[in-house]
């Protein structure tokens, strides 16, 4: 608290509130808090002792630094695209979906049950029943969060928490030794491998981006103009603005949680898909491998923007990239973009704060009690 | 006749298996209750449990000492909830998504490091000697009961003494009620010139260091070794015993205990050898987490302002 200076007219600094949100500054606020986001990792960095030069330089370099290593990035950025978008949207209507782990193995799930019934068919409607199964799987448990909640006051955070428990037993048990789907006489919690006639196309040779990336970009299109241009995206936004406006106006509030809950969920449903038949081509335990949740990072750091989430998926995709030949090159453990993904998400949700006060050279008539409310 | 012997022993076997886990729990859920007592909705539980669990084992791996694995567990859960609260209650910054910040940082530093640590060991994985139970003079001879009460481990003892000491200091000292009505009405706080954010600040850093003991208590206590996400979801449950327990308390031990009754007639199960996959088993707990989120529809107890920032007008 400061003391109040009466009647001395001083110019002094002074933080107000925005009238109104810059989106120049915002962006510049994210850079900002993604650069100190870099700064305070150098400090795990160095607990390993490891040259951060070499160390930047090999993730940079493993992300970007060549054609092959920019596809590969591409490749990793498609589910973070559409775990991303899942975040967005029902963020977007203050509905907290943290389910994207689960939702995505579901979609995961949902996708190999597709394989095992429609390998026969003729490949284009192949794929296209894998992404529709893909998409029902994962909406399946967020509309079943949303009912939870609507219906029976189950709070979405902790309904969609414990789906990516149960999810994960259930994968388990269709992979374990008693399951249906496991390998046979295999050692490995897994199933046979898809062979690569049933896999996703790869768009460009010689690389592993496939119709993932394609459905990816396609999905952040379709959000955009849903948010931005339809009624129900109106909906949306404006229950995360106002519910209780909402509620006054007659809105079927319960019925569009649901909605949102269902696409959300089918979105990361379909990174599931991807996953399968693009990168693992075949349902492992860790098919998620935190995608989920990396999902939650990158929509917030695209400040709940669909086509923002594409050039954060980019980034963290990149990342993840990157950190594979930081590991060959030297030998700091691929985990440590784990521990960047999050030190990001704190610093980009300080970063807020700079966005929305400004810092202002004013000339203080009568220093009052008001200006003393940052104690 | 030895057929009923062998039954006894196996539920007392399941009881004093209750009793042991559900102290990281009750250790977690109490301090998240003091927390959200002040309005501060702390989602990290879980990450907040992972790294202490963590740093705790490396401590005592390192030094040798499992006193100073407590010590460590207790500076992290308390760094990490200052973040927390340094972002909730000074940056005002959504609650709910800083919480999952916490999660993500707790799950990604303890793997860098583990990683790190056994590349450098150059072993695939660490062990130190845990805490042993302590048996309670005499108590501990009592048939059943003492092996299913008073041959527990320090933490657990522990864990059950902080429930009548956190009731006592809610609801009969004056910083417990400072506590209780910040959750309730700041304004109404602050305008009889109380620090709002200072109450704040000291309960959720109270709530990281209980959490950090609940994590401990696994490395030190419960498993010899350091696993990727031993945690395990815990710390989502302790926020579902806080609210199933209709932020009281009693009823929160109560809840802790029927959750820690799940898991431990889970480990049983599985040794008899019943025919139900273990998979579901294990799913258990978090089924009924959802169950009883859907029949826990009593939330009087709920801090009213709970999750929002204070702001003076």
């Amino acid at each position: 608290m400061t003391i109040p200076e009466k009647a001395s007219k001083l110019k002094q600094w002074q933080i107000t509130p925005r009238a109104q949100n810059s989106r120049l500054w915002r962006i510049f606020s994210v850079i900002l808090a993604f650069l100190a986001a870099l700064m305070i990792s150098s400090f795990l960095l160095l607990t390993a002792r490891i040259n951060l030069a070499s160390a930047f330089g090999a993730l940079f370099f493993g992300a970007f630094g060549s054609w092959r290593a920019f596809m590969d990035t591409l490749a990793r950025s498609s589910p973070l695209i559409l775990t991303g978008l899942a975040a967005t949207i029902a963020f977007r209507a203050k509905v907290w979906n943290i389910g994207g782990e689960g939702q995505l193995i579901g979609g995961a799930m949902a996708g190999f049950l597709a394989f095992t019934l429609f390998s026969g068919l003729p490949k284009p409607l192949f794929f296209l029943l894998v992404l529709l199964f893909a998409f029902a799987g994962g909406a399946l448990l967020g509309a079943l969060s949303g009912v939870l909640k609507v219906r029976f006051n189950v709070d979405e955070i902790i309904s969609t928490v414990m789906m990516n428990y149960i999810i994960l037993y259930f994968l388990s048990f269709m992979l374990s030794a008693e399951g249906p789907w496991r390998e046979p006489k295999s050692y490995y919690q897994q199933t046979v491998l898809i062979l690569p006639e049933f896999r996703f196309p790869v768009l460009f040779p010689r690389s592993e981006v496939h119709l993932g990336f394609l459905v990816a970009l396609f999905c952040a299109l379709i959000i955009k103009i849903l948010l931005d241009a339809t009624p129900l995206g109106y909906e949306i936004r404006a229950l995360g603005f106002n519910p209780k406006a909402m509620k006054f106006k007659g809105t079927n509030i319960s019925k569009l949680v649901v909605v949102t809950m269902l696409v959300s969920g089918g979105l990361a449903g379909l990174a599931g898909a991807g996953e399968l038949f693009g990168v693992q081509d075949r349902l492992v335990m860790d098919i998620a491998n935190g995608l989920g949740y990396t999902g939650i990072i990158v929509a917030m750091l695209a400040g709940l923007d669909p086509l923002g989430v594409v050039l954060a998926a980019l980034l963290f995709g990149g990342l993840i990239n990157g950190a594979y030949r930081l590991q060959t090159v030297t030998g700091v453990p691929s985990a440590f973009v784990d521990a960047i993904q999050a030190i990001v998400l704190l610093c980009v949700l300080a970063s807020f704060v700079l966005s929305r006060y400004q810092i202002r050279r004013v000339v203080d008539v009568e220093s009052d009690l008001s200006s003393s409310d940052h104690s | 006749m030895s057929n009923q012997i062998f039954q006894a022993a196996i539920i007392a076997s399941i009881l004093a298996s209750t009793i042991r886990l559900a102290t990281p729990l009750l250790l977690a859920a109490l301090g998240e209750l003091v927390t959200e007592r002040s309005g501060v909705m702390n989602l990290g539980v879980e990450g907040m449990m992972l790294l202490s669990a963590f740093t705790s084992f490396m401590a005592a791996y390192v030094t040798g000492s499992l006193w100073l694995g407590v010590l460590a567990a207790i500076l992290t859960g308390g760094l990490m909830a200052l973040l927390m609260a340094f972002m909730a209650i000074t940056l005002k910054v959504e609650q709910i998504v800083t919480g999952m910040a916490l999660n993500l940082l707790g799950a990604g530093i303890s793997l860098f490091w583990l990683r790190l640590m056994t590349a450098t060991a150059k072993v695939d994985y660490l062990i130190i000697e845990i805490f042993k139970p302590i048996q309670i003079p005499y108590l501990s001879k009592l048939p059943y009961v003492g092996e299913i009460l008073f041959s527990q481990r320090w933490l657990t003892y522990f864990a059950f003494l902080m429930v009548p000491v956190i009731w006592f200091f809610l609801y009969r000292t004056k910083y417990g009620l400072q506590i209780r009505s910040v959750g309730e009405n700041p304004k109404a706080v602050d305008t009889k010139g109380v620090n709002v954010a200072r109450l704040q600040y000291a309960a959720t850093i109270f709530g990281g260091m209980m959490a950090g003991l609940g994590g401990a208590f696994l490395t030190l206590a419960a498993s010899p070794r350091f696993v990727p996400g031993i945690s395990g979801g815990r710390g989502w449950l302790a926020i579902v015993i806080v609210i199933a327990g209709n932020w009281l308390p009693w009823r929160i031990t109560l809840a802790a205990l029927i959750f820690a009754f799940l898991d431990a007639f889970q480990l049983h199960v599985q040794g008899v050898g019943v025919q139900i996959p273990y998979q579901i088993l294990l799913a258990l707990p978090y089924v009924f987490a959802i169950i009883a989120m859907m029949s826990s529809r009593a939330r009087s107890e709920a801090p009213s302002s709970l999750g929002a920032p204070y702001t003076r007008e």
